[in-house]
């Protein structure tokens, strides 16, 4: 699965987020932070990368979660990871 | 481990700073489910407040029964541990408020009851809805809710002793690894 492809599939999720502003989502770049650049609530990271295990099919460990930051580069990196181990 | 009530909140909740614990007892629990927890103000919480517990503490009250309690509860069964090895690696964190409707204010010396439902549990997160009672004065908490049943605590079955003070939404905790919180805090 390509990055981009993934990004595509983040964005989707990402706009079921009431809070965050539809438009800012068709600049997203692995380098946008959720957080800070989107003004997502950080409780609302563990919803997004819930969605994300179903989305992609693969499944995080609590500690991928722990240490995970906001950005979108981050995201990506974890569910190709989690693609290899699954 | 079969759940929260053969523990003290004390073994569960804020060993670094007693003086902020809002919870006296656990009643009942239901590790899927939800909770119940009491707790009496003292003459410290009201202090400078007209004997009035404030409306901000019975939310921290109610977050530290559910959310926080019940986190540290599922972290314990998950890494098949107990209470005072979980703290040396975890705290349980009061992240965030849905909505809050107050209907009573609760005094000095009342007992109040927090009833939570468990909502959502991903990733040591959890999300707790429910509501904070008080009951008539001398009114027997522990045997109210000895042979409670989790469709009672989801129906909120309570009796006319107790009077609904708040109903709150979305309350959320998280455990958190301490060596992520003293980057932070330390």
């Amino acid at each position: 699965m390509e990055r981009q492809e993934i990004i595509a599939g983040l964005v989707e999720i990402l706009g079921t987020v009431r809070t965050i502003n539809k438009e800012k989502l068709a600049d997203i770049t692995e380098d946008t932070d959720l957080i800070k650049d989107l003004n997502t609530p950080s409780t609302e990271m563990i919803n997004i990368v819930a969605k994300a295990e179903q989305k992609f099919d693969v499944e995080f460990d609590d500690d991928d979660i722990d240490e995970l930051d906001a950005k979108v580069k981050s995201v990506v990196d974890l569910i190709l990871k989690a693609k290899e181990r699954n | 481990m079969e759940n929260l009530i053969n523990w003290g909140p004390k073994d569960i909740l804020l060993h670094h700073g007693p003086t902020k614990r809002l919870v006296n007892k656990y009643h009942y629990h239901s590790p899927d489910v939800g909770i119940v927890a009491s707790y009496v103000p003292t003459e410290r919480d009201v202090e400078d407040h007209f004997n009035i517990f404030r409306g901000v503490d019975q939310i921290e009250s109610f977050a530290q029964a559910s959310a926080c309690s019940c986190t540290i509860y599922s972290e314990c069964v998950k890494m098949n541990i107990g209470p005072p090895q979980l703290a040396e690696m975890f705290f349980p964190f009061f992240l965030s408020v849905g909505q809050v409707n107050f209907h009573d204010y609760i005094e000095k010396g009342d007992t109040f009851v927090n009833i939570g439902h468990i909502k959502f549990y991903k990733f040591r997160q959890m999300v707790c809805d429910g509501r904070i009672y008080k009951v008539t004065a001398g009114f027997d908490v522990d045997a109210w809710f000895k042979n409670y049943t989790d469709e009672r605590l989801l129906a909120y079955d309570v009796s006319d002793d107790f009077k609904l003070v708040a109903e709150l939404s979305d309350i959320t905790g998280r455990s958190i690894k301490r060596s992520l919180t003293e980057k932070q805090f330390v």
